[in-house]
């Protein structure tokens, strides 16, 4: 009798059953094999590993966000996963899912989860400030979010605080032709695209056409303003469909591609799963991932949590052919991900320090993304 | 055996075990301020005062040092200040007493990090008690934004630090109040003192010890405390409101750099030791002034 140990992040209350119920599928169709779950919640989870690895408990199987993979291998903790996967398997996948896990030529990530990003706005203050199908550029948003303030709502959510103040800032960048990385993998952060984004955003401030408090304001409170039907505009991710659907399901909202100024873009993110080196019953592991990649498990996953389909499979089910999933599958042309480098938490940091800096007005657009691309390139050069 | 090793033999188990609790988590982290450890704690080689010097140059930490002073001292001294007149008011025999008693050391029974979330939703813009009670007084005419910016978040932060080290300095000096004997104040009265200069040259002269106390353990808690800040701010926005803390948590274990943060543990250890140093100094010279 092998056990196996998972530890899978805590996405909803659903995801825990659902994988003791996969659990309890593969145990049937594989007697011999156990499989042990544990659920972490995603804000602790790092640190969970952290811990876990450095006492040398780690479990078999782990979910990590994907931005973690490049300092777990440099400390050679995780398994490549080449050596089990055949062609077949490497087809299941929707290719541009499975390059964030891979590094030096070899696989070590799985996409389990996936999101992209897009722009949710309330279709009833939209209407009334005259963009009854949302906005298509950051003129439009500017127009609109005007109009919305003149009827009494904030135009355009602005999310200042916590997980991923960097990355929206990274919508504007994009969208207006800008670059986190340059040519020579230097930090970009200071080109022109780049403060002319950094000013778009301080000019929605200065406007009052964001929430007030901006730095007060971390993802799930600019959800919640939405939800309360306050707000006209905001960019944020798959999942929220269903918290929308589920928390007021007769509000009428819609969602359309991140604003743009001259480029297309979206920030795409995975989850991956990994095999830890150290597991002592790795083949048995294998055969579990092998599982929870196959069809009906990934539907299950997928639909439920509300992410993006990450195989070829998943994403023709029906499951899938709503015109909400739909809009954001359209969105993986323009994806992109932040780039794979070890110090990258360092260089977020520094971003969210820059931004906040920015909205606060305690520095202007050059004098802060000066000083994150500085910082940002002190931390590459160390790794 | 003489006798004068007894004790010490009778103690030296104890004593072992002791320097083995205190000492190991010592070492560990004087260990890992030396070292390079990745975010996964694997050891990648010696360091040498690399933790230490990459900690000097950063301003974020000048800037963190000198905030964990001001809120040290705001918060001690706060604390003391509005803790001594309590003190006093609960030492009078009056009708309810031990139940206002019993309300000021509520705070105490309750979780700091409870305490701080329940501040965190008072200060929210939007439906917070504070701009809710202020704009019903009539006090401010929209909601302030209180945790959008360090110069507001961190007088809050200070205030709610203030107000959850109250119970255990006014319980420390009551209990030295209780020690006082009435009749020097009987004495006192008889001379014709009045009733601060009965609280200058006797109260508090016969508090001392007391007062010590209070400051030197509230030192050394509110010095390492940790949950109001980090609950309520984050040490953000844009790194204003960290102390010292906060920011060797969030280098140890958003930022993976575990060495810096075993570094700054030691620096905090050596502020509070010099700290601890100094007081004792004092305490002889102003016993006998």
């Amino acid at each position: 009798m092998e056990t196996v140990r998972v530890t899978v992040a805590h996405y909803s209350n659903g995801t825990a059953p659902y994988f003791r119920q996969m659990a309890e599928q593969f145990e049937r169709a594989n007697p011999g094999i156990r499989i042990k779950v544990e659920d972490v919640n995603w804000d602790s989870l790092l640190q969970k590993l952290q811990i876990d690895v450095a006492g040398g408990v780690n479990a078999d199987i782990s979910i990590i966000g994907t931005r973690w993979l490049p300092e777990m291998l440099q400390d050679d903790l995780v398994e490549p996963l080449d050596g089990y996967m055949d062609p077949a398997f490497r087809a299941r996948f929707i290719g541009a899912f499975l390059t964030p896990g891979q590094a030096q030529g070899k696989t070590y990530g799985l996409p389990i989860a996936a999101s992209v990003r897009g722009l949710f706005y309330n279709k009833q203050m939209l209407a009334k400030a005259g963009f009854p199908d949302g906005p298509t550029t950051w003129s439009d948003v500017l127009q609109a979010a005007r109009r919305i303030k003149q009827n009494g709502g904030y135009g355009f959510g602005l999310q200042g605080k916590e997980i991923e103040t960097d990355v929206y800032w990274y919508y504007a960048l994009w969208t207006h032709g800008g670059e986190l990385l340059d040519a020579q993998g230097k930090p970009a952060f200071a080109s022109p695209a780049a403060i002319k984004s950094a000013k778009l955003y301080q000019s929605l401030i200065g406007e009052g056409l964001t929430q007030p408090g901006v730095t007060s304001y971390s993802r799930e409170d600019v959800q919640n303003l939405f939800k309360q039907g306050r707000l006209g505009m905001m960019i944020s991710a798959p999942f929220v469909v269903k918290q929308l659907q589920k928390e007021v399901p007769g509000m009428q909202w819609g969602i359309v591609p991140i604003p743009t100024a001259g480029r297309a873009a979206t920030f795409a993110t995975t989850d991956s799963l990994i095999l830890f080196k150290n597991s002592r019953v790795k083949r048995s592991a294998w055969k579990f991932i092998d599982f929870l990649f196959t069809k009906a498990p990934r539907v299950a996953f997928t639909s439920a949590e509300g992410f993006m389909p990450t195989t070829q499979e998943e994403a023709a089910d029906p499951a899938f052919a709503d015109p909400l999933t739909r809009s954001f599958v359209d969105m993986l042309p323009t994806a992109r991900f932040t780039p794979t480098v070890q110090a990258w938490e360092d260089i977020a940091k520094s971003v969210s320090n820059a931004m906040q800096a920015v909205y606060l007005n305690r520095a202007t657009p050059e004098q802060a993304l000066g000083a994150a691309a500085a910082e940002a390139e002190q931390a590459l050069k160390k790794n | 055996m003489t006798s004068a090793r007894k004790p010490w033999l009778l103690i030296a188990p104890s004593l072992a075990l002791a320097l083995f609790i205190i000492g190991y988590p010592v070492f560990h982290m004087a260990y890992q301020s030396l070292h390079e450890i990745s975010r996964f704690g694997v050891v990648r080689g010696f360091a040498g005062l690399g933790n230490f010097t990459g900690i000097f140059i950063d301003p974020v930490f000048h800037a963190t040092l000198l905030r964990t002073l001001i809120w040290t001292v705001a918060v001690v001294g706060g604390s003391l200040l509005i803790s001594m007149p309590l003190a006093l008011i609960l030492n009078q025999d009056f009708h309810g007493r031990s139940l206002a008693r019993t309300i000021i050391m509520l705070p105490w029974a309750v979780s700091l990090t409870m305490t701080a979330i329940v501040w965190r939703w008072a200060f929210n813009d939007e439906f917070g008690m504070v701009n809710l009670s202020l704009q019903a007084l009539g006090v401010i005419d929209k909601p302030v934004q209180w945790l959008a910016s360090a110069a507001l978040a961190f007088p809050a932060e200070i205030l709610v630090g203030i107000m959850v080290s109250m119970p255990f300095t006014v319980t420390l000096l009551l209990g030295g109040l209780s020690s006082v004997p009435q009749d020097i104040y009987e004495a006192a009265r008889m001379e014709g003192a009045t009733a601060w200069q009965q609280f200058r040259l006797l109260t508090v002269p016969s508090l001392r010890p007391f007062i010590n106390m209070a400051v030197v353990l509230n030192v050394i808690y509110v010095f390492n405390s940790f949950p109001i800040i980090w609950v309520m701010t984050q040490g953000g926005p844009s790194n204003s409101t960290h102390i010292l803390v906060t920011y060797l948590y969030e280098l140890g274990f958003r930022l993976g750099r575990p060495g810096q943060a075993a570094a700054i543990s030691l620096i905090m250890l050596a502020i509070l030791l010099a700290f601890t140093w100094l007081y004792i100094r004092m305490q002889p010279k102003e016993e006998a002034a």
